[in-house]
């Protein structure tokens, strides 16, 4: 039977005594953990958010050009001079077959920084699944519903200012400014929170937007209070972007294939998002090479100052062995007092990684409206667990020395 | 009696050295007598001190501890009889400055429990108050060199040993300390009928053991 012992007085003594070496020890392995679950944690949010925030964007069409950029103007918001497809192309595929609704985005305004986006109905509640939290949908020109993080009640009217931000000032004299000035949206609604930069958004009429900036509103002359489809060809103007909800999988292939030609793209956002999560993977990748580095760097310190350490008390390990301390005794102690302060360090970096992580996204969500959520999956724990496991194996090196040194030879070091 | 000692042609030579540290053909030490071990720097008393103690090996001989031939002994075995049969003080002392007085006299019980029993806790307390401590919640760290080398004392004569060995147990005190500690090494080691082995320079401690011999060029006279 193995006896029981208990090294902690002394570990307690020794960490105790050596409360800065502790204290450094600790920070340096925490800090080098924290930076890696950072990265990865960060990277994983990115991509569920990015994700999350495309589910409703079935297949999207623009004009020739830039899928990224469509995706970045349709999705997320991030309109920079986004050519226009022809009026007709969105006619044509709101009477396709396959085809739920085709709904145009249309940009340009925003009242007091949230930006005013011309859609249609079926848009705005995406085909009847996404029931308001309050109110209803638009149903007549002059109405809004707005996104979730809008602070603005139901019943309020505001009229819309150009630019799709608040501090947008630029005019490029084709619109009349009175235009706006007289516009007048009425909220109706308050949609359920998206958790993406939707949640900012104040969805009018397109027909309203296009009447603001002086363009037909897709109806025929005595259709003028008229919203949605169907539309009328020949007095649609160009819209940024329209997102398709096909009704099936293999109609939206086929829808892609279709809005494939030379007067447009279509894609599916996933497509994009891949592309661009393979270089995020790539710069996870760099990163996650460098926190190990870190690492590596940080454990290699610490085994040298635990050594150091480890020499500077050889004579105290010799006074325990000649008081009638075990052989394992000693081991215990030496090991102990190295891994407590590697896996203090590991826990340590993985709370400070994940609040910072956190902290991140919280600040990025009030910045963009993008949610990012975070989480620790398998990569964060196989990084602590695999410090914890260096540091375990490396405690080992001081504490089989410990074993093996010979008592009369501790007892003499000067 | 387990604090009887008996030494047979002892001897330690290092490897690549021609003649013997010492060579010791026979010493006898009666149980709960003490024995002064002096002799000029360098002539190997503590290495022999070390092997008394069972912390180095001899090269040839035997070294009995009553029926506990020390020579012979895994380094388990020699673990477990120092941790209960020997009481060993240092020049130096070597408290754990992390821990209060109380808890480095407890120290060696955590060799062999994970909390000290009740009656060695009260042991401690005792051992304490007879050297003059009571203060059993100061920290070693803040206490004067004589006192530390009291609590010393305390911690080696915990398990009531047979046999306490100190190496040099006055040197490190100043002239004032060093007649109180060592009479009252002398004192303890008496009152536990416990064989003392002192090596020491100190004459007026030396002089007030029950045998002293010299370890000169090899011999122990």
């Amino acid at each position: 039977m193995i006896p029981l012992f208990n090294p902690f007085p002394i570990v307690c003594a020794d960490l105790r005594r050596n409360r800065l070496l502790v204290l450094v020890t600790l920070l340096l392995v925490a800090l080098s953990v924290a930076a890696g679950i950072a990265v990865i944690s960060q990277e994983r949010a990115l991509r569920q958010g990015s994700a999350r925030a495309a589910d409703d964007f079935d297949l999207l069409v623009g004009a020739p050009g830039s899928p990224t950029q469509l995706v970045l103007t349709a999705v997320y918001l991030r309109p920079q001079a986004t050519p226009l497809l022809d009026g007709d192309i969105l006619e044509k595929a709101s009477s396709t077959r396959g085809v739920k609704y085709a709904a145009p985005i249309a940009f340009g305004d925003n009242w007091q920084g949230y930006p005013i986006i011309g859609t249609i109905a079926d848009f705005a509640n995406r085909g009847g699944k996404l029931m308001p939290t309050e109110g209803r949908v638009f149903r007549q020109r002059g109405e809004a519903v707005i996104g979730a993080a809008v602070k603005l009640p139901l019943g309020a009217t505001l009229s819309p200012q150009h630019g799709l931000h608040h501090d947008d000032d630029d005019d490029d004299g084709d619109h009349p400014d009175h235009a706006h000035a007289a516009m007048h949206y009425t909220v109706v609604g308050r949609l359920p929170p998206r958790h993406n930069i939707w949640d900012n958004a104040i969805l009018v009429p397109v027909e309203d937007v296009w009447a603001v900036h002086g363009l037909p509103d897709g109806h025929g002359i005595n259709d003028a209070q008229r919203i949605g489809p169907p539309w009328n060809a020949a007095r649609l103007p160009g819209v940024p972007a329209i997102v398709i909800k096909p009704d099936s999988i293999a109609a939206a292939y086929g829808l892609r294939g279709q809005f494939r030609n030379p007067r447009s793209i279509a894609l599916f956002p996933a497509e994009v998002l891949n592309d661009l999560y393979l270089t995020l993977g790539n710069v996870r990748d760099l990163m996650s090479v460098l926190a190990l580095t870190t690492q590596v760097l940080v454990v290699a310190a610490v085994l040298m100052a635990l050594l150091v350490g480890f020499l500077a008390r050889r004579r105290q390990f010799a006074v325990l062995r000649a008081m009638g301390a075990s052989r394992r005794y000693v081991f215990c102690v030496v090991w102990i007092e190295v891994a407590l302060l590697i896996v203090g360090g590991a826990v340590l970096g993985l709370l400070l990684g994940f609040g910072a992580s956190m902290l991140l996204s919280h600040w990025l969500q009030a910045q963009t409206g993008f949610a990012m959520p975070v989480s620790l999956g398998a990569s964060e724990g196989f990084l602590v667990g695999g410090l914890v496991l260096a540091g375990g194996l490396i405690g080992m090196l001081p504490a089989w020395l410990a074993f093996r040194r010979s008592i009369a030879e501790g007892l003499t070091v000067g | 009696m387990s604090g009887a000692l008996q030494v047979r042609d002892l001897s330690l030579r290092f490897s690549g050295q021609q003649h013997a540290l010492f060579e010791i053909p026979t010493l006898e030490v009666r149980p709960g007598s003490s024995l002064g071990i002096r002799g000029p720097s360098g002539a190997g008393k503590t290495t022999l001190f070390h092997c008394l103690a069972g912390i180095a090996q001899p090269s040839a001989g035997q070294i009995r501890w009553g029926d506990t031939d020390i020579c012979n002994k895994d380094a388990q075995a020699l673990d477990r009889w120092r941790h209960r049969q020997v009481g060993l003080i240092f020049q130096d002392f070597h408290l754990i400055d992390g821990l209060s007085v109380l808890d480095n006299v407890l120290l060696p019980a955590h060799f062999d429990a994970w909390r000290p029993a009740a009656q060695l806790r009260q042991r401690a307390r005792e051992l304490l108050a007879e050297v003059g401590i009571t203060a059993f919640d100061r920290m070693a760290a803040v206490l004067s060199r004589g006192e530390r080398q009291r609590v010393a004392f305390a911690r080696a004569l915990l398990f009531q040993p047979a046999i306490v060995m100190a190496d040099e147990p006055t040197a490190s005190l100043d002239p004032d300390h060093r007649s109180r500690v060592g009479d009252l090494l002398l004192a303890l080691a008496r009152a536990q009928g416990a064989t003392l082995i002192v090596i020491s320079h100190e004459h007026e401690l030396l002089s007030r053991m029950d045998r002293n011999m010299t370890l000169q060029d090899g011999r122990l006279i």
